[in-house]
């Protein structure tokens, strides 16, 4: 009987280690692995394109992805809290837009040493410890601006740039691919960079007074949506529209319906779905250790009157979100 | 320490396991090796089943789910037809001028039918006669451009649906649309005129309705129109930026039907649907082995099913081995001992199998046997060497009844009849004792006068060349004893001992108790024996002319055979001194007849 006990418990034992063995010695599948992204703002038309991206991801590879953001753009303290809180419940990998450019270092450099991979998107923090980035190459973003100026203005101009943040990252990158193509012909003569501090009324006026001074201006070259509907205002006000060209950046309906009236130029808009579904795909080859680029550029599309509704650009420039 | 003998004995029985060729290793080896094998093919042949089984399952539950989505699709698109046709059935109304009623009717049915976004009549000229909401028109929208205008136009009579757009109708809404598009001829008394009558869907039911669909975890469906473009794809803006690619031209060439192939060593499956009359193409990817998911974990479960079983195989087989071999070992282990000679084993238990146990018994029974012969012949061979031992004590050495008939003729002679009569009255007395009626016990008493008798004749032949005492407490009298142990003793001593010396001779005799034992205690004074002699001193039998027939070993033989090994004569001898020799016989009541 004894012996019989014995036995029996032999091959509980063997086979209790087997399963937990077999169970234990298997990488941990895609189902359970949970992918934080936090982005710069919730239920807003850029961010919904990026989730919508980011969800694509989390069905083609049945993983589970936690889409964050704080509800203003503003809010450093919130989006850093929420980095804090995917540390504290040991996501797999943090997918991040953030806010600024320093502050955020700090709490993503921690998240990296917890030995969490954390992939940048749209918008660059200042480490070298980040996994990777995924999002506009904004000197590229600028450089495409310029050439399209030039595409459709011709090399004889008088510009003004209208920027957003003087000593933000990304209005420095686009001011300087800009400022690439403007220096390739002398006969582009930059009259004013502006700083409109991604606010409209101040672009509007802004805009006002340059053209007060400066009634030979051909061109405002804008760099964010902000900056491209504020100078618009600007134009209208001073029943201008038509003598003054407007090249301006990403695509909200008021810009689209100023693009339609011939007040805008052309637009250059954005891939953010591909933001939101590399950043999560790429996170999740971080995860698994698969090799994959460092700094992906999305692109940037030059979007007209004429090629606005093309199959190709339509979800681009109109995203449908629910 | 008992750890590690025990350990000492789990390490032996498990190098016995793999002794090569022992019954334990086979029916082990065998029996494991066997179930072993069974299993393996149980399992192949349960997983194959399932898998075909659950790949079937998987294929028709995607399937299933396209037709169901198809089913929505085709509900969507037929509901656009029938809205289409009203404003059709009702164009009399607008050839008769009254262009109300139609624009009644449609109000009506967008706002019953919330996934029509407007429906719109436009002269051939592409100016718009009516629409429905009745909203701002957006000037820049330039209808004779429009995909869905051109080919309406070109095919009257025809449905045709365009790819999901952007709506333009009115100023600053831009809703997407499928929209359904049909030429219509009507006749007017002026003449024949053309009209293009467009409904436009909201594409978001449609994306809800292909975007729910889950096939599996990472599976899903788009929906190409008849040249191949996209008309939804969960995916679609990931294609047109160039990140991903999706065979359309493959689905939109395939037949309806399903087909699977490999693709980075993942088993695709792709279903190809016709949607109703659209011209559209449904296409299900799916992505087998998740759908198939179960199988894996099938997989999983035949692997940690047949390791356990394995594990209880080895195990089970190992201690029925066991318990087959280990009664045969037992009996191996007996059968060395018996060949080695010991038959002092005990009695194996019986245990174990039927067989063994029979093969047990007969064992035993066999040592039995073979112990119970054996004491046999040796009895036999005691009963035989008493005999002999009894004839020859009984034997009394004729030269010594010459000798003493001779004295007593000489003392006869000399006229000694005092001596001629003791002497008589003393080999009348030793012979009586010797005989004693056949019996090999006697008392210690008739013992000691036997001994005193033929000292008596001795001293008489010898003419006093010794003297002798006898100290017998009177308590030992009544004791058994062996008879003539005592005569052959002191026949040495005379012979060997003090005839031999030119002094006086002396031999004391004494009887003493020594706990349980009587011992005859005969000391001489004379030559000794040395040391070598000492040595074989019991293994010459007596030959001496003058013995009485029974020597030294012949006593101590005796002694040995009747009361065992413990009991015997002891010998001190010191050359030029003297020897006493000692006689040990155990205490016996005697039992005086």
């Amino acid at each position: 009987m004894n012996k019989w006990m014995k036995t029996l418990t032999a091959a509980l034992i063997l086979a209790g280690l087997l399963v937990s063995c077999s169970s234990s010695s298997s990488v941990k599948l895609n189902e359970d692995i949970n992918i934080k992204v936090i982005v710069k703002k919730q239920n807003h038309d850029f961010w919904a394109v990026v989730e919508q991206g980011a969800y694509a991801a989390e069905k083609e590879f049945g993983i589970n992805v936690d889409y964050v953001g704080p509800a203003s753009e503003e809010d450093i303290s919130g989006q850093i809290r929420m980095v804090e809180v995917a540390i504290e419940e040991k996501v797999d990998a943090i997918v991040l837009a953030a806010i600024d450019y320093n502050l955020l270092v700090p709490v993503a450099e921690k998240a990296r040493a917890a030995g969490i991979p954390v992939v940048i998107i749209d918008s660059n923090i200042k480490s070298d410890k980040m996994n990777g980035f995924v999002g506009t190459d904004n000197v590229d973003a600028g450089k495409v601006l310029g050439e399209s100026m030039v595409a459709v203005l011709g090399t004889d101009i008088d510009i003004v740039i209208v920027s957003f943040v003087k000593g933000a990252a990304s209005s420095n990158e686009r001011e300087e691919g800009v400022m690439k193509i403007v220096n390739q012909h002398e006969n582009i003569n930059l009259i004013d960079t502006l700083y409109c501090n991604s606010d409209e009324d101040i672009a509007k006026r802004l805009t006002k007074e340059i053209l007060e001074k400066h009634p030979e201006v051909d061109a405002f070259i804008c760099l964010n949506a902000y900056a491209t509907v504020g100078t618009a205002r600007g134009v209208i006000e001073k029943g201008m529209e038509g003598e003054v060209s407007i090249i301006g950046f990403d695509s909200t309906p008021e810009e689209i319906s100023y693009l339609e009236k011939d007040i805008i130029e052309l637009v250059v808009v954005q891939n953010p779905f591909s933001m939101g579904y590399l950043g999560v795909k790429h996170a999740l080859d971080a995860i698994k250790g698969i090799p994959f680029p460092r700094s992906v550029n999305t692109g940037a599309v030059v979007i007209t009157k004429e090629n606005m509704y093309d199959p190709e650009n339509q979800k681009l420039v109109f995203p449908f979100v629910d | 320490m008992g750890k590690r003998i025990k350990n000492n004995k789990t390490l032996q029985s498990i190098s016995r396991i793999f002794r090569f060729g022992s019954i334990q290793s086979v029916i082990t080896l065998s029996f494991a090796s066997i179930s072993m094998i069974a299993m393996l093919l149980i399992g192949i042949v349960f997983y194959s089943s399932f898998s075909e089984n659950a790949r079937n399952n998987a294929t028709g539950s995607t399937t299933q789910i396209m037709n169901q989505t198809r089913l929505n699709l085709e509900y969507y698109l037929d509901s656009m037809i029938e809205i289409s046709n009203t404003i059709e059935h009702n164009m009399d109304s607008f050839t008769s001028g009254s262009i109300e009623r139609l624009e009644d009717i449609l109000s009506l049915t967008l706002d019953i039918r919330e996934d029509i976004e407007s429906i719109t009549l436009y002269a051939d000229t592409g100016s718009i006669l009516m629409s429905v909401p009745d909203l701002k028109f957006d000037t820049n929208m330039v209808p004779y451009d429009q995909d869905w205008f051109i080919f309406a136009a070109a095919n009257p009579f025809e449905y045709i649906f365009s790819t999901p757009h952007v709506q333009r109708i009115y100023q600053d809404i831009r809703p997407w649309v499928v929209t359904l598009s049909r030429g219509v001829v009507l006749d007017f008394p002026e003449g024949r005129r053309n009209y293009i009558s467009t409904v436009d869907m909201n594409f978001s039911r449609i994306e809800e309705v292909c975007s729910q669909v889950a096939l599996g975890h990472r599976g899903y469906i788009y929906v190409i129109d008849g040249n191949g473009k996209i008309i939804y794809h969960p995916q679609q803006q990931l294609i047109y930026a160039g990140l991903r690619d999706e065979d359309i031209q493959k689905a939109l060439s395939s037949e309806t039907g399903s087909y699977s192939e490999k693709i980075n060593g993942e088993e695709i499956s792709t279903v190809i649907m016709d949607v109703g009359t659209s011209g559209w193409k449904m296409v299900g990817v799916s992505y087998v082995d998740e759908i198939v998911r179960n199988r894996r974990n099938f997989n999983n479960l035949i692997v940690v099913i047949l390791l356990v079983g394995l594990a209880f195989i080895v195990l089970a087989s190992v201690f029925m081995s066991y318990k087959i071999s280990q009664p045969i070992l037992r009996l191996e282990n007996q059968m060395n001992r018996i060949e080695k000679g010991d038959f002092n084993v005990d009695n194996l238990e019986v245990r174990g199998e039927d067989e063994v146990k029979q093969l047990t018994r007969s064992f035993n029974l066999m040592i039995e046997r073979i112990r119970g012969l054996m004491s046999q012949i040796i009895s036999e061979q005691e009963a035989k060497r008493k005999n002999e031992l009894k004839a020859l004590q009984a034997q009394i050495n004729p030269h010594f009844l010459y000798n003493t008939l001779d004295s007593i003729i000489w003392m006869n002679e000399n006229k000694n009849h005092e001596g001629v009569s003791a002497m008589t009255a003393a080999l009348a007395k030793l012979f009586r004792i010797s005989i004693s009626k056949g019996n090999e016990i006697i008392l210690v008493s008739e013992e000691i006068e036997h001994a005193i008798s033929y000292l008596t004749i001795q001293k008489m032949r010898y003419k006093n060349k010794f003297v002798y005492t006898i100290d017998m407490p009177e308590e030992l009298s009544g004791f058994s004893t062996l008879k003539l142990l005592l005569q052959p003793i002191i026949e040495n001593a005379i012979y060997h001992g003090i005839n031999n010396i030119p002094d006086e001779g002396k031999i004391d005799i004494s009887v003493s108790r020594e706990e349980d034992a009587l011992v005859y205690k005969v000391c001489d004074n004379g030559y000794g024996i040395t040391s070598d002699k000492l040595k074989n001193i019991f293994m010459k039998e007596s030959t001496s002319r003058h013995s009485s027939g029974v020597g030294l070993k012949n006593v101590n033989e005796r002694i040995k055979l009747y009361y065992g090994q413990d009991y015997g004569i002891e010998i001190d001898s010191e050359p030029e001194v003297g020897t006493t020799v000692y006689i040990k016989i155990p205490v016996t009541e005697g039992n005086n007849e």
